[in-house]
């Protein structure tokens, strides 16, 4: 049956002073709907999966808080790297997901039954928190912070909304899903013919915008693509001696006074202090490891400095501790990081005097700075001055 | 349909799980912004849920359907949709790039000309819609033209 919208529609049903418009355009049905709702909600789980290995990283649950584990170096530098590429290429998938749904938001009855009036709440709870996340991750990696709450704990209350009502909508939607998989199965033999080539064609559209955003923003973590990075917030070769900062020592508040005649103090059973001199004659260790940030960017770089679990074995650290490192900076959430046991002992992390073949910069967290394997970039600490056994 | 009398009896079960696993979930974020480590002010958060969807339905989806009516009517409307959901989707992602306000942290922050490559990257796009045109019309004439002679 071809009848426009317009012909099906009941007047009667009608209500005074509420213009529903019609929709005689074609895709929007539930062929469409499923074919591009498949790739959103895998760029959802992919998106949700990592910023839940991210936040795990950062706020460790007590089970987990000395046993995270250091392996594979390059694990947080894909996972975090996956979490905003996924989220990105989601952004494409939402609008024509949204697009092609949009004419049910105006479906009459509005409400026919308490249990469809719950299923249009949860689909409107399920627009909004993939909205919010997609655009205030976007936002974030911009360091654009237009809403007036904190961004992360929101950020990580809303994915669990999202995924939520995402799972719910499966739930409710699965007859249709299924009925719409394949272009083949008996939902899709129902719909108009003549739309296939045309939805084919929407649907390679959406592939194409999905990659174009993609690639011009794939570069700021994923190194061999960054002569294409044009759109993302960082590029991996714009920043001192080739790494991007985040946080520089201006706005740390770590000034050349304040690292005159510096000194680390290591805390256990054999407390000491060692100056920088005596640092660079302590056995250098190399190590290429990546600073990987939370807003996604990440690139490798070769760190020179001293082993971790030396410098903890001469004050007699005991091996299993979590390790409290301080910083010199003022201000800010990260002063103090709290290291596992597991990056506190891995060979490859160090207490880095140099970066790239160079002195560390004062950006780059001059006279001493933490690097470690599968961290977030806001825990390899800058500017170190106190490392404890706790 | 094969496997219809098992499927029947599993399929609610199994559904009513998942969404039963769903309203938990929405459960746990709930209670994160509200109860959890660092609690937000929850009638921020959903002013700002409900002004995300109010922008989206609103305004983005009736601008797309005023300009689908347009594109409808074209001839080469599945090329020009195609290259207008390629630069909707770049301008989208390049917003925060081209219009945050104040200056960055760093130089490295925001680094590059945005501007000059959001152009460039519809400009490229708009150059792959024509010459797909083209292609396409070029490719028509040359099957329907022994016909028109």
């Amino acid at each position: 049956m071809k009848l426009p919208l317009q012909r099906l529609r009941r007047p009667s049903l009608r209500l005074p002073g509420l213009p529903f418009p019609s929709f005689s355009g074609r895709l929007h049905d539930a062929r469409t709907a499923t074919a591009v709702g498949r790739l959103l909600g895998a760029a959802i789980a992919v998106c949700f999966v990592t910023g839940l290995v991210s936040h795990v990283l950062q706020h460790p649950p007590s089970l987990l808080a000395n046993s995270l584990p250091s392996r594979p170096s390059w694990g947080y530098r894909l996972s975090q790297g996956l979490h905003v590429a996924s989220g990105i290429a989601a952004i494409p998938l939402l609008l024509v997901k949204l697009w092609t749904v949009y004419p049910r938001l105006f479906a009459r009855p509005l409400v026919r039954s308490v249990r469809h009036a719950l299923e249009r709440l949860s689909v409107a709870v399920l627009v909004a928190s993939a909205l919010f996340e997609l655009f205030s991750g976007l936002f974030n990696t911009a360091q654009w912070y237009p809403w007036p709450f904190s961004f992360v704990p929101v950020h990580y209350a809303v994915g669990w909304l999202l995924i939520g009502s995402l799972l719910l909508h499966l739930a409710v939607k699965a007859p249709d899903i299924a009925a719409h998989w394949r272009r083949r199965s008996p939902g899709t033999l129902s719909l108009p013919a003549e739309d296939g080539p045309d939805r084919r064609s929407l649907l390679a559209a959406t592939g194409a915008a999905v990659g174009a955003v993609t690639l011009t923003t794939a570069g700021q973590s994923l190194t061999p693509l960054k002569s294409l990075d044009l759109l993302a917030p960082r590029h991996p070769d714009h920043g001192e001696l080739s790494l991007p900062v985040n946080r520089t020592a201006a706005r740390a508040g770590v000034t050349a006074e304040a690292v005159r005649g510096w000194r680390l103090y290591v805390g256990g059973p054999r407390p000491y202090e060692i100056t920088l001199d005596e640092l660079r004659t302590v056995p250098q260790r190399e190590a290429t490891l990546p600073i990987a940030c939370v807003e996604g960017w990440s690139r490798s770089a070769r760190w020179t400095g001293v082993r971790v679990r030396d410098l903890l074995d001469r004050a007699g650290a005991p091996v299993g501790a979590l390790i409290r490192v301080t910083s010199l900076e003022r201000h800010g959430a990260y002063r103090v990081m709290v290291m596992p046991h597991t990056y506190a002992r891995d060979p490859l992390t160090l207490l880095a005097l140099r970066l790239n073949g160079r002195e560390l910069p004062p950006d780059h967290g001059y006279p001493a700075r933490i690097i470690a394997p599968n961290r977030p970039g806001v825990l390899q600490t800058k500017w170190v001055s106190r490392m404890e056994a706790l | 349909m094969r496997g219809r009398g098992r499927g029947n009896r599993a399929l609610p079960v199994f559904r009513a799980a998942a969404g039963a696993c769903g309203v938990a979930l929405m459960g746990v974020g709930v209670w994160a912004a509200w109860r959890g480590d660092d609690p937000q002010d929850p009638w921020q958060v959903v002013q700002w849920l409900a002004g995300a969807v109010l922008v989206h339905d609103g305004v983005v989806v009736p601008l797309t359907l005023l300009a689908g009516l347009v594109v409808v009517r074209l001839r080469a409307r599945r090329a020009v949709r195609a290259g207008l959901l390629v630069a909707a989707s770049l301008t989208a992602v390049a917003y925060p790039v081209l219009f945050r306000p104040g200056v960055p942290q760093n130089p490295s922050v925001l680094p590059l000309d945005y501007l000059r490559n959001w152009l460039l990257l519809l400009g490229l796009t708009a150059a792959v819609t024509a010459a797909t045109v083209l292609v396409r019309a070029w490719a028509r004439r040359l099957r329907e033209g022994p016909r028109d002679s």
